[in-house]
């Protein structure tokens, strides 16, 4: 039997089934052929309604995780600024318990006085920018404390804004004196954290490291605040000692500071 | 001649017709008369072609004995194939030969037109006596035919009317 023979033999038979299938009913109704013909065609069918869903599933996904990444990054920033925010208010309120430890025992300084929060600082310039929490009109020359020491002076005030002139500035002096009070002098700015204490006499018992405190003479500043650590004593040919300080104020990390309104000298103004 | 075998293809069809009317015995069903035109063709023919007679052979069972039109034909054609290859190497053109061709030829029409019919869900139950009787009655019938024909009736009834003229 040759090739041709089982090719027609197949055709012949495949078309006699066929025309066998196109006379009995199927189930649904139509012919067995059209169930037949849909037999190869349905499954592609739901394979690609399947892809179709499958694509827009991927689609949802895919928008879903975009937006999850999204949130996710939103929620990471607002849990960084919350951290910050967090550090920020644990160093203001460790200030604030310095600052409380400071004016404590100091009835005077408790009184009036207002807590500020370091917003920029110029050490170079040596000035400083405060802000309180209300508004206020400070008088010129209001004294700046931190709990470390002195600060310096309000120069301007405006609304919440407050501008200070450090101790270090170098058109800045204060009246200082040794925690005993023997040895007074002129703590004068230089432009760095470094401090002149001038007019100390040559036979004045001053050691390195003393603590200078404010002594109230120059009408600025109240007394008893630590202003300077000695650094460096020297003898000179003049009637002084040429002694050199550094501010007890930590002005790098200063962050609050009091302010003390009461002690503004008299006749520069006040509080409103 | 080819309107004669087709007058007598019909003969047997309508025949066959007959063995399946009520009141006929009932082993008569399993008896396939017009298998005999197949196993004709395969032991006699010398020259063989695709079996188109086969196919209008299976075609014309379906009108008269099948559901549907179709099975009939590619059963027919089957067997008409099979038994031409059969006849190719068997040698033997006996009455036995013609019983077993008519035998091999009514199985391989009852398997191939139930598978056939299968993919329509119309096939029906089949056991293995069934179709051993079928096997059984086409391959006697056929052998019968076969055995005739070896005979050759003929040549005697003229030498018979040549010995009655003397």
């Amino acid at each position: 039997m040759s090739r041709t023979h089982v090719l027609r033999t197949l055709l012949v038979w495949t078309l006699l089934e066929l025309l066998a299938a196109l006379q009995v009913p199927a189930v649904g109704g139509g012919p067995v052929l059209f169930s037949w013909l849909r037999t190869p065609v349905e499954p592609v069918a739901m394979v690609a309604h399947g892809a179709v869903a499958l694509a827009v599933d991927l689609g949802l996904g895919a928008r879903g995780l975009q937006r999850a990444i999204v949130e996710n990054r939103q929620m990471r920033i607002d849990l960084e600024t919350l951290r910050a925010r967090q550090i920020l208010l644990q160093a203001d309120l460790a200030a604030l318990r310095e600052i409380g430890d400071f004016a404590g025992p100091n009835a005077e300084f408790d009184a009036g006085a207002l807590f500020g929060r370091c917003t920029y600082r110029d050490l170079i310039a040596g000035t400083m920018e405060v802000r309180t929490a209300r508004s206020f009109i400070l008088a010129h020359d209001t004294p700046v404390v931190s709990a470390k020491g002195l600060v310096g002076r309000v120069l301007r005030s405006e609304g919440r804004r407050h501008w200070l002139q450090l101790l270090t500035h170098a058109a800045a002096a204060v009246a200082v004196q040794t925690e005993d009070s023997l040895v007074h002098g002129l703590a004068l700015g230089t432009g760095s954290n470094a401090l002149t204490i001038a007019y100390v006499p040559r036979q004045a018992a001053l050691e390195r490291g003393a603590l200078l405190v404010t002594s109230g003479g120059d009408g600025i500043y109240p007394p008893g605040i630590p202003a300077a650590r000695v650094t460096r004593i020297r003898e000179s040919d003049g009637p002084f000692l040429e002694v050199t300080a550094i501010s007890t104020a930590d002005l790098h990390a200063t962050r609050m500071v009091l302010i003390l309104p009461k002690w503004a000298p008299a006749g520069s103004g006040g509080l409103p | 001649m080819r309107f004669k075998i087709a007058v007598l293809v019909a003969v047997t069809l309508v025949l066959q017709r007959v063995l399946g009317m009520p009141g006929m015995p009932a082993w008569f069903g399993h008896l396939i008369l017009p298998m005999i035109w197949i196993v004709a063709a395969s032991l006699v023919r010398k020259e063989r072609h695709w079996p188109y007679e086969a196919l209008l052979l299976g075609l014309a069972w379906d009108l008269l004995f099948g559901p549907v039109v179709g099975p009939g034909g590619i059963a027919w054609t089957a067997a008409c194939l099979s038994l031409y290859g059969l006849a190719s190497v068997v040698a033997d053109r006996s009455p036995r030969a013609w019983a077993a061709f008519g035998a091999v030829g009514a199985v391989v029409v009852i398997l191939v037109q139930r598978l056939a019919v299968m993919p329509l869900g119309l096939a029906s139950f089949l056991t293995f006596g069934q179709l051993a009787w079928s096997a059984l009655l086409t391959g006697l019938w056929c052998g019968f035919v076969g055995t005739v024909l070896a005979l050759d009736l003929g040549k005697h009834w003229r030498a018979y009317q040549v010995r009655t003229l003397r």
